[in-house]
């Protein structure tokens, strides 16, 4: 049988990108199959955070390795990725969200993230103009950072174009040949054919559509999230704001260019793949930034936009081989897919090539119980 | 000449950046806005836009009304945050 590739990656975004360029460092002959164009999904969507402050050890282990990867990016691709350690500040307001972020830093401390509970004077000291009404100190770890997710993207697949991989886009999967159990080849919508033993899904928020086409149930399910940008302004202050009320936000002054981008998780959630941006967000998102920095109330919104979280039920990626032989999974992202996304590039492709990875994913695992629920979330 | 004359003056992208990302390969709007940001400033692309589908037009030989234009989003102009943070929109308009 011919084979086109060593591998095919259904998806352009910085899942796909980043697995691939680790396997063709490998020496593996990538082709990546992208239904519109790269960073369509939810890559391009992202606003670019990058944090080690989670409570799982496996993602504490994964952006330990993603941060390191993100500040070295530059020198491997010879290009600019905008990676900013710049910081992330997890605003407390309440008594309960201060003992969350007390316990947090304590399994952080473990693995030695530069993570500080600090005062509301330290807050303002760090975030000038910030509201200190209700404020009673916040979670602070300086070597957080933000990175621009297009440079990242596409530095990583023209990296696999110059190690002679392919990248096709718009063309889009609709069916993958399975016999005895085993990947055979991937057909897309104009009815090309394209042989490769090994197939990763990374779909993002059509990675469920995906699995279906080899009758796998990934718990996977797209949430709509939206964000809005402003004009550019001079730096204000460095660090990814998060504020984790119910009526909170989160957001950042884009290190490139000086915008401001941010969003917040919608309550209740709203599922589904209609990511189309609504007028409530265009008036509720300015009114919560103003209400945390009033300062920023004469800086002009520029666009809005939405995308998706693609949840699975305990908040964390499912990143693992499958009972499909030669189908793997990196999907299930819940939102943090850019920052999780060159770590996991490079395990996943440990995974393909090694059977294992030098970071064991187990906690990923497609066939876990799903139990408990990451806490900074 | 080419590197003089600015396409994008948002973002300050000229006219050879432009042909250069083309030239690797890079043969739509929405691309060619996510690489060089053209498109991403105060404008939302309208004043770059058309002439980037231009340029495009000219260097893939394809009619301009082929040229996918990349999505035009909400506020039609720039407003404050402090004005958009006046109105409460009920959930009928989402």
């Amino acid at each position: 049988m011919k084979k086109t590739a060593d591998i095919i990656i259904i998806g352009a975004g910085i899942i796909g990108a980043a697995t691939g360029y680790y396997l063709a460092k490998n020496k593996l002959k990538v082709l990546i199959l992208e239904k519109q164009f790269p960073c369509a999904g939810s890559t391009g969507r992202c606003i670019g955070g990058i944090r080690q402050q989670y409570t799982h050890p496996l993602s504490i282990n994964v952006m330990l390795e993603s941060v390191r990867i993100f500040s070295v990016l530059k020198n491997e691709f010879g290009k600019e990725v905008e990676w900013y350690s710049g910081g992330y500040l997890f605003l407390a307001h309440s008594e309960d969200k201060k003992q969350t972020y007390l316990q947090a830093i304590d399994i952080q401390k473990q693995y030695q993230i530069p993570v500080r509970f600090i005062t509301p004077d330290d807050c303002l000291q760090i975030v000038k103009g910030l509201n200190p009404e209700g404020l009673l100190g916040g979670a602070y770890c300086p070597t957080d950072g933000q990175a621009n997710p297009f440079a990242v993207t596409y530095g990583y697949l023209d990296g696999i174009k110059k190690m002679g991989g392919k990248l096709l886009t718009n063309t889009e999967v609709a069916k993958i040949n399975v016999t005895g159990n085993k990947i055979i080849s991937a057909v897309t919508t104009d009815n090309q054919e394209y042989f490769a033993p090994v197939i990763l899904n990374a779909a993002g928020p059509w990675a469920k559509k995906i699995g279906k086409m080899v009758n796998l149930d990934i718990p996977v399910q797209p949430e709509r999230h939206e964000s809005v940008v402003t004009e550019a302004c001079e730096r204000l202050f460095d660090p990814m704001l998060v504020d984790y009320r119910s009526d909170g936000c989160y957001f950042i002054q884009n290190y490139g260019t000086g915008h401001f981008i941010g969003c917040y998780t919608p309550v209740p959630n709203d599922p589904g793949e209609n990511i189309k941006a609504t007028s409530e967000f265009l008036t509720e998102m300015p009114r919560r930034m103003a209400r945390l920095v009033p300062r920023l109330g004469n800086l002009k919104v520029i666009r809005q936009w939405a995308g998706s979280y693609e949840m699975t039920p305990d908040g964390n990626p499912i990143v693992d081989k499958t009972p499909v032989e030669g189908f793997y999974v990196s999907v299930g992202m819940c939102g943090h897919g850019f920052m999780f996304g060159p770590a996991l590039g490079k395990y996943m492709a440990e995974l393909i090539t090694q059977g294992k990875s030098s970071l064991p994913l187990d906690d990923f695992a497609l066939n876990r119980s799903f139990g408990k629920k990451e806490a900074m979330k | 000449m080419k590197n003089k004359i600015v396409i994008c003056r948002c973002e300050e992208i000229t006219e050879q950046e432009i042909i250069a990302v083309i030239k690797q390969g890079y043969t739509s709007l929405d691309e060619i806005k996510r690489i060089l940001r053209c498109g991403m400033g105060h404008c939302q692309g309208r004043s770059c836009q058309m002439i980037i589908a231009r340029i495009l037009s000219r260097m893939t030989k394809q009619p301009i009304e082929k040229i996918i234009f990349p999505s035009s989003r909400p506020p039609l102009k720039p407003i404050p945050i402090k004005t958009l943070a006046k109105y409460k929109t009920t959930g009928e308009h989402k």
